[in-house]
């Protein structure tokens, strides 16, 4: 019984600090030391969910922001992955590709959404090459040096008991790479949602983003931070489900193990 | 059938029944860069023998072996594995490394069936039968001792029956005791299947515990082939450990002999 109680305890107290301060910060609301033009209360915050969310008009920014975050994603980690699986496993193309893409890797990808605006004008495929752009380069970067660290002994080993070239890849290389891989597509997780919040305030119809600009131009200030809290647990929920996929495909490393499991 | 050869004593290699194949070295020569590792040597092994390579480190034993594995290409000479000039990779030859290098994310049957075609479940359950671990077959590699993981090595070698197993030192990491399990493991089997064995090692008394015959490479040539007609299973009683410990001594002596001459 006692120990129930202090597993509980210690359950607890990570959110105490949390609790404390949303606390503090709607007595303080309530109580006029903190003017709503700055900050909302967070009851209003929390009204405003529910408000925007009986509308559908919540859902549908929501929807329209995942849905590009994630095409975005698709289309960057794929042509990411595919390059680093090329470079990786061909001196010729390494030798060819690589230092192109590192070069190009330097220049910040939000420097160029004036240039991808005159190109695209504000449309979804503006937003698209942003985001597919910011997570090709964590995606490509981590597959190559994935390949290139898979343990030399293990591909020797893997010749001389008769893998074709695909077994090879397909058996050793790949799940070799893996672990470096998934630390890429943790990493451009991050550069998505990033690139979607700066995409979405400069030019967008449509989406979280816009709706926080939105309601900046009426003072609406409890919306601009439930969209602030949107994005953040948006980026928390694609990390842990990140996390998710790396206890499942990198099971057989003590290191994704869970205690006990 | 097999026990019956041990109470006639010395082994008679015709009789028994070999699919092992036989393996021919003519005046093999093989550098890298200005370092000469192989320098002409001549290396006959009868199909079904066990040999094994003793020398120095850096005496050229391993690079021996990894040509005859087909792993590195000579610089002249001719290699023959099985009356076939050896340029590569093989299927009928396989090598059980220093180190066991299972892959880790593939569970311990999933190892030993690695590479083989069709319904091969039961083949590799069987293999890893062989090496008495067939309750760790759904295991990761990575919570399996030393000895355990190179057992699971040697069932993947196995399960493809090969007809020349190759091993480059693999009981080298292994503690005192799992090495003398695994020498009798490695000699049970290869009695079972009748492969051709070569045993690279710098551990003289395993040598002559496993080995037909024991070869001395120095600088890269042979400088001594000597035969150890013991019977099988060995190093079980006290007169076979007294006759094991004589030829152990005399290849150290040679060893040493030579030694004393380079420092005179």
């Amino acid at each position: 019984m006692k120990k129930t109680s202090s597993i509980l305890l210690e359950k607890l107290v990570p959110w105490c600090l949390p609790v404390v301060l949303i606390l503090g910060w709607q007595a303080g609301a309530s109580l006029g030391w903190i003017s709503s033009r700055v900050l909302p209360a967070p009851l209003d915050v929390g009204s405003a969910f529910v408000r925007l969310s009986a509308s559908g008009e919540l859902l549908d920014h929501l929807k329209i922001s995942c849905g590009r975050a994630f095409a975005g994603f698709a289309v960057g980690a794929l042509v990411g992955l595919l390059l680093g699986f090329w470079t990786g496993t061909s001196r010729l193309m390494e030798q060819l590709l690589d230092t192109s893409v590192q070069m190009v890797r330097n220049v910040p990808h939000l420097a160029l959404t004036p240039l991808v605006i005159l190109w695209f004008g504000i449309g979804e495929e503006a937003k698209l090459f942003l985001i597919a752009l910011g997570v090709m380069f964590p995606v490509y970067l981590n597959t190559f040096h994935g390949i290139r660290s898979v343990d030399r002994q293990l591909i020797e080993m893997g010749r001389a008991y008769g893998l074709s070239r695909w077994q090879l890849f397909r058996e050793v290389i790949l799940p070799g790479a893996l672990p470096s891989i998934l630390v890429g597509v943790r990493f451009a997780l991050g550069v998505m949602w990033l690139t979607l919040i700066v995409a979405e305030t400069i030019a967008a119809s449509s989406g979280i983003g816009y709706m926080a600009m939105n309601a900046r131009e009426f003072f609406q200030t409890d919306v601009v931070v439930l969209a602030i809290l949107l994005y953040a647990i948006l980026g928390k929920l694609a990390d842990v489900a990140a996390k998710g996929l790396e206890r499942r495909w990198l099971r057989w490393n003590p290191n994704f193990q869970r205690a006990g499991a | 059938m097999q026990s019956n050869e041990t109470e006639y004593g010395i082994v008679s290699r015709v009789d028994r029944d070999t699919h092992g194949v036989a393996i021919a070295a003519r005046g093999l020569r093989k550098s890298y860069g200005p370092q000469a590792v192989l320098r002409g040597l001549d290396l006959d092994i009868a199909a079904g023998e066990f040999v094994a390579i003793v020398g120095r480190s850096g005496c050229g034993k391993s690079t021996l072996l990894r040509h005859v594995a087909g792993l590195e290409q000579a610089d002249s000479g001719t290699l023959q594995v099985g009356g076939e000039a050896r340029r590569q990779l093989h299927a009928n030859t396989r090598v059980m490394f220093q180190e066991a290098r299972l892959l880790p994310w593939k569970s311990v049957l999933d190892n030993v069936g690695l590479g083989l075609p069709g319904d091969w479940r039961p083949v590799a359950q069987a293999a890893l039968a062989q090496v008495g671990l067939a309750e760790r077959a759904s295991d990761w590699p990575a919570i399996l001792s030393g000895g355990q993981r190179q057992r699971v090595a040697l069932a993947r070698a196995l399960v493809h029956s090969p007809r020349l197993l190759l091993l480059d030192e693999p009981l080298g990491a292994l503690d005192a005791l799992t090495r003398i399990e695994m020498q009798g493991l490695i000699e049970g089997l290869w009695r079972e299947q009748g492969f051709t064995a070569l045993l690279v090692t710098h551990d003289v008394a395993e040598a002559v515990a496993l080995a037909d015959r024991v070869v001395l490479i120095e600088n890269g040539a042979i400088t001594l082939d000597l035969r150890i007609p013991l019977p099988r299973p060995r190093a079980r009683g006290e007169g076979d450990r007294a006759a094991l410990a004589a030829f152990e001594g005399q290849v150290l002596q040679r060893v040493l002999a030579r030694d004393g001459e380079a420092s005179a």
